[in-house]
C-alpha cells in the first residue's frame, strides 16, 4: 500500500494507473473476461495467460459469460450513491450492452484493485475515461469476432443491445463467445486510442437505468456489514475509554456482568498501533446479553489529558489561531495583500465558527473479524480497504497480505466508513479471544467513537479601494484535521514550504472570484486533534470553509452596498487562473456564473417578499478546485421575530457537473444534499464537553426528519463536459445561502453554525 | 418459552423475557431486514408490526409478543403496493432506513387510503432517513395511495354494475 504523498496526483491515482497498462482480452472457463493489467506483468505472458493466473491488476473488470451475462466487478462501495450502476453504465455505453443483462459485483480488498477509495465524489470523474476505453476495447474485439461469423467486413458492424449488427444479419455477444477464440491484448497506446462515442450516439449515458441496488433495499434482503454472521461467532460491544487518545486501564471488575445470562468475559485490547487506548471489549452469546454486560461491567481508568476540553476552548483555541499573523501555512497567494491593506481606503472582517457536526450514518458502525489458514479476514461496509486494511493489520501487528476486507453494503458512509477503525476493536478481540467475532457499536457508542467534523474558526478580511472595489481579500481558516490523523501521506506541502497541511480541510477556500489580491492560511487546531479524531464529513472542508467565504461575499456586497449577486457575477469574469482548464474545469468561472444567472432567475431574485421573509444566494464549486461542480443555491426564508424560528420556504439549486452519468440518481444525489445542507445549518450539530461529544443518540442529535422537509427546486445544465463528483457538493452553498437569507429577512447577520432561533433573538434584542 | 406468529409461522423462543423483540427477530430467526438504529425508539430502523400496528422491536421487550402477530419486512415477500412504489420511484440510496420507513408507511395506508402531505409527514417523522430520501418516501407513498386507490374504484365500480 502507497500513500500518495502528493494529493493532486493521488485524484487521479485511478485512471493513471489504469493508463499506464495494457488490456488484456481473454476466453476463461466459457466467459469473456477483459481487464487491464500492469505493464511488467504482461511483457512476455499472453492474455488467456494472465488473466488464467489471476495476474491481471485492474480497478475495475468485467465478463461476459455464453448465457450473455455481463458482469461488471466494481472497486468501488455502494453506500447509496447507487455508483455501481453509473459505472456499469459507462461501460455498456461503449459496449453496446443490452442493460438488462448488466451485473455488478462489489469486489473484496485485494492489492490488485490498487488504491481504493469512494469518498470525495470522486468515482465517476476517476473512472470514466479508462471503462469508457476498456468498453471500447470490448466492442472493437467482439466485432472482429462477430464479422468473421457473419462473414462481412468488421467495417461494416455496429453493436446494439448486446448484439454485432451487420446491415440485416446479427449475432449476439453470448453466440460470439460459445464460438470465438479470444486473446487479445491492448497496448496503453492502443487504449488511448480507441474511438469513443460522442455524446449524441449515447443510449446508455445520461439515460435513467433502475438503480441494480435498489430492489434488495426495499425487500430486506440486502446484506449490510451489520447483518454477516459466521459459524461459532461471539458477540462483542466494546467499552470506550473517558478519552479519545491517552486512557489506561487500570484494572476490570465485572462481578456484576457475570450475573447476566450469556456473558462470556472480557478482553482488555492490545492494539500494536496504539490507535485505540485503553479500550475494554465484553463478550457474550447474543448481542443483548453483551449489551447489558457492557452496561454492568466496572472498568477503572488512567486517562489522557483532555478530559476537561470543551468545545469554547476549541473555539477559543481557533480564535487565537487565526488572528496570529504567521500561523498555519500559506495555500494561496495572489498579488500582494500587505500593500493591498496597507493602501485600503476601508478594511472589514468578520469571523465565523461552525460546531462540532457528527456522522451517524444510520448503520452503526460494526465488523465481524475471523482468523482463518492464515489469514485475517474482516467483515465490515467501509468506503476504503486501501485505509482499513493497513491500520487493521498495523493493529494486529501483521503484514497487509495477511487481511482481506469483504465489502457488504453500507447502511451510510458520509466519510465515517473510510478509514475503517472500527474493525480494529473486532480483530484484536477475535485474536485475544481466539473465535471469530461479531463486534457491534450500541449508537452510543458509535456516536462515542465517531470522527466528528471538527470545530472551526475562520477570519475573513477585505480591503476596499477608494472606488468602492474589493481588492483584497484574506482568509484564515482553522480546524482539526482528519487526513493528519488518518492518511497523512496525503497531505501536500504549503507554497511556503513551512509546513504540510490537509487539502480537504482547506479546499473551498481557493474560490474562483477574480480579486486583485488574495491570501489563504490553514492552521490546524491541535487541541481538537488530540482531544478527538476529526473526521471528513459529507462535503468536508467547503461544507464549513464556503459558510464563511460566501457569508463573508455577501457583508462585502451589503457594505459597498452593491447587489450581492451582481457583485459576485462580476468578479466571475474567467480571466487569468479562473479561466479552467481541459477537460474537467474547462471555462472555468464562466460555467459558475452561468449557474448563477440561472439560479437568480430561477429564485426571482429581486422580488418584492412579504414582511420577515427573505432571499439569499450562495455558489460553490464542488469538493476541489480541481473536480469543480459548478453549483448556485437560492434559499428563500422566513423568520419568526419573536422566536426568532427560521423555516425554509424554498431551496433553489443550478448545478453544471458536466456529463451526467446517472440523471436520476444524481437528482436524488442532490435532493439528499440540500437536505444535509439545511439539516447542518438548522438542524445538527453538538459540543464537545468533558473531551466527549455531547450528543449520544437521536434523541440529543436531531438531522432533519420529513416534517422539516422544505420545497425544492432543481435545475442541472445540460452538459456534454467532462464528468465530475455529486455526493458532496450539493450540501456546500446551503448554509451560506440560509445565512444570506435570513439577513436580507431581519438585517440579522448569523456567523455561527449551527444557526439557533437564540442566535437571532440575542441579536435582535442588542440591536 | 415465549410463543408468537412470525410472519404467518407459529415460532418459539426461550431468551430472556427481557431480550428486545428486534434482536429475537434477527439473531434467533435470521430475518435480517429490521435494523437497528438506536435502540432508544427514536429513529424507526426497527419497525415492524405487532398485530398490524407499527412498533419499535428495538425497544419491545419479546414478552409483550406472546401470543401476537409479527410481521416484518420479509413477510411482504417483494409484493406489497408500497414496495412496488419504492422502486418505481428509486427511494432507497444506503437503503438502511427503507424497511422500517416501508413498514410505518404501510400502517398509514391501512388507515388512510389517500393521505395528503401533511398527513403524510405527520406520519412518516417517526423515521429518520440519514440519506434524507425524504422527498421520494413521501412520492412513493403518494403512488401507491392513489394505485390502491384506483383498484379499489374498479372493484367497486364493478360490484355496483352486479348488484
Ligand atoms: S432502532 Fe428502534 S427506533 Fe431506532
Ligand atoms: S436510505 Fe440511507 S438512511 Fe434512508
Amino acid at each position: 500500500m502507497n500513500l500518495l504523498n502528493n494529493f493532486s496526483k493521488n485524484k487521479t491515482e485511478d485512471s493513471l494507473q489504469l493508463s499506464r497498462r495494457k488490456f488484456l482480452i481473454s476466453a476463461v472457463n466459457s466467459a469473456l473476461v477483459m481487464a487491464f493489467a500492469p505493464l511488467t506483468m504482461s511483457l512476455t505472458a499472453s492474455a488467456s495467460e494472465i488473466i488464467k493466473q489471476n495476474g491481471f491488476s485492474p480497478s475495475i473488470w468485467f465478463e461476459i459469460s455464453t448465457l450473455g451475462e455481463i458482469t461488471v466487478h466494481v472497486a468501488r462501495c455502494e453506500m447509496g450513491q447507487h455508483v455501481g450502476t453509473a459505472l456499469a453504465q459507462i461501460v455498456a455505453e461503449e459496449l453496446g450492452a443490452n442493460w438488462d443483462d448488466i451485473r455488478v459485483e462489489h469486489a473484496s480488498s485485494d492489492p490488485k484493485w490498487g488504491f481504493v477509495m469512494t469518498g470525495g465524489s470522486w468515482s465517476v470523474f476517476q473512472m470514466y475515461k479508462p471503462l469508457s476505453q476498456a468498453g471500447a476495447a470490448g466492442r472493437i474485439t467482439l466485432i472482429e469476432a462477430g464479422a468473421k461469423l457473419l462473414g462481412v467486413a468488421p467495417k461494416s458492424c455496429d453493436v446494439k443491445d448486446s448484439k454485432v449488427i451487420s446491415g440485416s444479419k446479427s449475432v449476439t455477444f453470448a453466440e460470439i463467445i460459445k464460438q470465438g477464440k479470444f486473446d487479445r491484448t491492448f497496448t496503453p497506446e492502443e487504449m488511448n486510442k480507441l474511438p469513443i462515442k460522442s455524446p449524441d450516439k449515447r443510449h446508455t449515458i445520461g439515460f435513467d437505468r433502475l438503480a441494480l441496488d435498489v430492489p434488495p433495499k426495499t425487500n430486506g434482503k440486502a446484506v449490510y456489514g451489520i447483518d454477516v454472521e459466521l459459524e461459532g461467532m461471539v458477540y462483542t460491544r466494546p467499552v470506550i475509554p473517558p478519552t479519545r487518545y491517552g486512557s489506561k486501564v487500570l484494572g476490570v471488575d465485572d462481578s456484576n456482568a457475570k450475573k447476566i445470562k450469556g456473558y462470556l468475559g472480557y478482553e482488555i485490547l492490545k492494539d500494536q498501533s496504539n490507535w485505540i487506548e485503553g479500550w475494554v471489549s465484553v463478550i457474550a452469546e447474543s448481542y443483548h446479553s453483551a449489551i447489558k454486560a457492557a452496561d454492568a461491567i466496572k472498568v477503572s481508568y488512567k486517562s489522557g489529558d483532555t478530559t476537561n476540553v470543551s468545545e469554547q476552548d476549541i473555539i477559543d483555541e481557533g480564535r487565537k489561531l487565526v488572528n496570529t499573523k504567521s500561523a498555519g501555512v500559506l495555500f494561496v497567494n495572489d498579488g500582494d495583500m500587505d500593500k493591498a491593506f496597507d493602501s485600503a481606503a476601508s478594511t472589514l472582517d468578520a469571523t465565523y465558527i461552525t460546531h462540532t457536526a457528527m456522522h451517524f450514518q444510520m448503520e452503526p458502525l460494526n465488523a465481524l473479524a475471523e482468523f482463518k489458514d492464515g489469514v485475517w479476514h474482516i467483515h465490515c461496509g467501509n468506503q476504503s480497504h486501501s485505509l482499513t486494511l493497513p491500520a487493521v493489520a498495523k493493529a494486529l501487528g501483521v503484514s497487509d497480505d495477511s487481511v482481506i476486507v469483504h465489502q457488504y453494503y453500507l447502511g451510510g458512509g458520509f466519510g465515517r466508513r473510510a478509514y475503517g477503525d472500527y474493525a480494529i476493536p473486532a480483530a484484536l478481540t477475535a485474536k485475544q479471544y481466539g473465535k471469530p467475532v461479531k463486534l457491534i457499536f450500541t449508537r452510543p457508542d458509535d456516536a462515542k467513537f465517531d470522527q466528528a467534523r471538527s470545530a472551526s474558526v475562520q477570519k475573513v478580511s477585505a480591503a476596499i479601494n477608494d472606488k468602492n472595489e474589493l481588492v483584497g481579500y484574506e482568509h484564515n481558516i482553522s480546524a482539526g484535521w482528519p487526513t493528519l490523523s488518518m492518511a497523512p501521506g496525503f497531505m501536500p506541502k504549503g507554497i511556503d514550504n513551512t509546513g504540510n497541511f490537509d487539502p480537504f480541510s482547506t479546499s473551498g477556500s481557493d474560490h474562483w472570484y477574480t480579486i486583485a489580491n488574495n491570501r489563504v492560511r490553514t492552521i490546524n487546531n491541535p487541541l481538537a486533534q488530540k482531544t478527538f479524531t476529526p473526521g471528513w464529513l459529507r462535503s468536508v472542508g467547503p461544507g464549513w470553509i464556503s459558510f464563511g467565504a460566501e457569508s463573508f461575499i455577501d457583508e462585502v456586497a451589503h457594505e459597498l452596498k452593491k447587489d450581492p449577486v451582481e457583485m459576485r457575477l462580476a468578479m466571475l469574469d474567467g480571466k487569468g487562473k479562473n479561466r479552467g482548464h481541459h477537460p474537467q474545469s474547462v471555462h472555468g468561472a464562466k460555467r459558475l456564473k452561468f449557474v448563477l444567472e440561472n439560479c437568480k432567475k430561477a429564485a426571482n431574485w429581486g422580488q418584492k417578499l412579504p414582511k420577515n421573509e427573505g432571499l439569499g444566494i450562495a455558489t460553490s464549486f464542488g469538493q476541489e478546485r480541481e473536480m469543480p461542480t459548478w453549483i448556485a443555491c437560492a434559499a428563500h426564508v422566513a423568520v419568526n421575530p419573536t422566536s426568532g424560528e427560521i423555516t425554509i420556504k424554498k431551496i433553489f439549486m443550478t448545478i453544471d457537473c458536466g456529463t451526467v452519468v446517472h440523471p436520476d440518481s444524481a437528482l436524488a444525489q442532490i435532493e439528499g444534499s440540500i437536505l444535509w445542507g439545511v439539516s447542518l445549518a438548522l438542524h445538527e450539530g453538538t459540543e464537545v464537553s468533558n473531551g466527549n461529544y455531547i450528543a449520544t443518540n437521536f434523541h440529543n442529535y436531531t438531522p432533519l426528519r420529513m416534517n422539516n422537509m422544505p420545497e425544492m427546486e432543481i435545475n442541472f445544465v445540460e452538459s456534454k463536459e467532462f464528468p465530475v463528483g455529486l455526493g458532496e457538493p450539493g450540501v456546500i452553498a446551503v448554509a451560506p445561502a440560509i445565512a444570506n437569507a435570513v439577513f436580507h429577512a431581519t438585517g440579522i447577520r448569523l456567523r455561527e453554525l449551527p444557526m439557533k432561533p437564540e442566535h437571532i433573538r440575542q441579536q435582535s434584542k442588542q440591536a | 418459552m415465549i410463543e408468537f406468529n412470525l410472519n404467518g409461522k407459529t415460532v418459539r423462543t426461550d431468551v430472556p423475557d427481557d431480550t428486545p423483540l428486534l434482536w429475537v427477530i434477527r439473531d434467533e430467526f435470521g430475518l435480517k431486514g429490521t435494523k437497528f438504529g438506536c435502540g432508544i425508539a427514536m429513529c424507526g430502523a426497527c419497525t415492524v408490526h405487532l398485530d398490524g400496528a407499527a412498533v419499535r422491536s428495538c425497544s419491545m421487550p419479546i414478552s409483550m409478543a406472546q401470543g401476537k402477530k409479527v410481521s416484518t419486512i420479509e413477510g411482504f415477500e417483494g409484493k406489497h403496493p408500497l414496495q412496488e412504489a419504492w422502486i418505481e420511484e428509486q427511494v432507497p440510496q444506503c437503503g438502511y432506513c427503507q424497511s422500517g420507513q416501508i413498514m410505518q408507511a404501510a400502517t398509514l395506508l391501512e388507515q388512510n387510503g389517500s393521505p395528503t402531505d401533511e398527513e403524510i409527514s405527520a406520519h412518516m417523522s417517526a423515521n429518520i432517513c440519514r440519506c434524507m430520501a425524504y422527498p421520494r418516501i413521501k412520492k412513493a407513498i403518494k403512488s401507491a395511495a392513489e394505485k390502491s386507490n384506483s383498484a379499489v374504484n374498479v372493484y367497486d365500480l364493478a360490484s355496483s354494475v352486479e348488484g
